[in-house]
């Protein structure tokens, strides 16, 4: 993995992306803005779920109201995240925080995938709460989210954060 | 008013000096002041969408606004708390900073146009509440706010790689900065 980040950061378009000043900060300012429209469209999802948001209107309503907005969002991240590593392979590959978090996206897409296959099953009329699993699921979703939100931060800090533990330590 | 003095007192402060010197506190608030920061932009982009007319038309605009401003309200609380612990780590060194002192303004901006909106467009609500389509004026108060928080957040990222994080003891004698 090493070697690959090596090779990674000597290639032209990585050291485009390194000595051009300005892609970096606007990378990171639409992975930023995509945070806030996958998190809070994927919380409405949620909240829904445990019948806090929209009760009034039927599951299958507020999640087509909101999927699309998030996994839309999902891959204009996941492209600036792979374009933020890019441009810093061992800034990221190098932090446990980066690892932690890929597991934990990729946690978070089957949930958000499950709380989806659901609507074969619930209600067409304006509905309740959803029980059964979709429950839990619904609140370990929005941990997963926030926990993925502190880890993208704790990229930057993994020393500070990991100590020894951290892979550039 | 005493500015500097202001700004060199907030940098001196017990806070100012626990962000400074606790290794996990920098990671723990810039992570909280995202979070913040994404929950106001995605609440707020689903009340101007509403505005705009682009989703949730069949629903009414103040039930929809209603839902988000809690949400709203209690990430900017958040934000501002989270802010202010950042600025006060290096006061001296945002107070100065261009893209801090424009995002300042954007703020103040996407604060005007909120107040604008509430007691003057959105005074004859009840007429177009549940229309498809809100008048001109609600609509460019729709489409200000999408495009004064985008500046915002980027003018916030902007600073991070302007300012750098300032160690140094300041020449000022007056203040103590070991730690």
């Amino acid at each position: 993995m090493n070697e690959f980040a090596q090779w990674l950061h000597a290639t032209a378009f990585s050291q485009w992306i390194q000595v051009t000043t300005w892609v970096i900060p606007l990378l990171q300012s639409i992975h930023i803005v995509m945070i806030g429209v996958v998190f809070i469209s994927s919380l409405m999802i949620t909240l829904r779920v445990l019948g806090h948001m929209r009760a009034d209107e039927p599951f299958a309503a507020v999640w087509h109201r909101f999927a699309p907005w998030m996994w839309g969002g999902l891959v204009v991240m996941a492209v600036t995240g792979a374009l933020l590593i890019v441009g810093e392979p061992p800034r990221e590959f190098g932090a446990l925080s980066f690892w932690i978090k890929m597991a934990l996206v990729l946690v978070a897409v089957l949930l958000t995938t499950f709380l989806g296959s659901l609507l074969k099953h619930a209600p067409h009329d304006a509905a309740s709460p959803l029980r059964g699993p979709a429950r839990p699921a619904a609140y370990v979703l929005v941990v997963l989210w926030i926990a993925i939100i502190f880890l993208g931060r704790a990229i930057a800090y993994d020393i500070e954060v990991w100590g020894g533990l951290s892979l550039h330590a | 008013m005493d500015i500097p003095a202001i700004v060199q007192t907030l940098q001196a402060s017990g806070p100012a000096e626990w962000m400074r010197t606790s290794v996990k506190a920098m990671p723990i608030v810039e992570a909280a002041h995202v979070l913040a920061a994404a929950t106001v932009f995605g609440t707020i982009f689903i009340v101007d969408l509403r505005l705009l007319g682009v989703r949730d038309r069949s629903r009414a605009f103040t039930r929809v606004s209603l839902e988000m401003l809690r949400y709203t309200w209690a990430a900017f609380a958040l934000a501002v708390i989270t802010g202010g612990l950042m600025f006060v780590a290096n006061a001296s060194t945002y107070w100065v900073n261009t893209a801090f002192q424009f995002k300042m303004l954007g703020l103040l901006l996407a604060g005007l146009n909120m107040m604008v909106f509430q007691h003057i467009t959105a005074r004859d609500v009840r007429s177009w509440d549940t229309a498809h389509r809100a008048p001109t004026a609600a609509r460019v108060a729709g489409a200000l706010s999408i495009l004064l928080w985008l500046a915002v957040i980027f003018l916030a990222r902007w600073i991070g790689f302007t300012k750098g994080y300032n160690f140094d003891v300041p020449d000022d004698p007056g203040i103590n900065f070991e730690f």
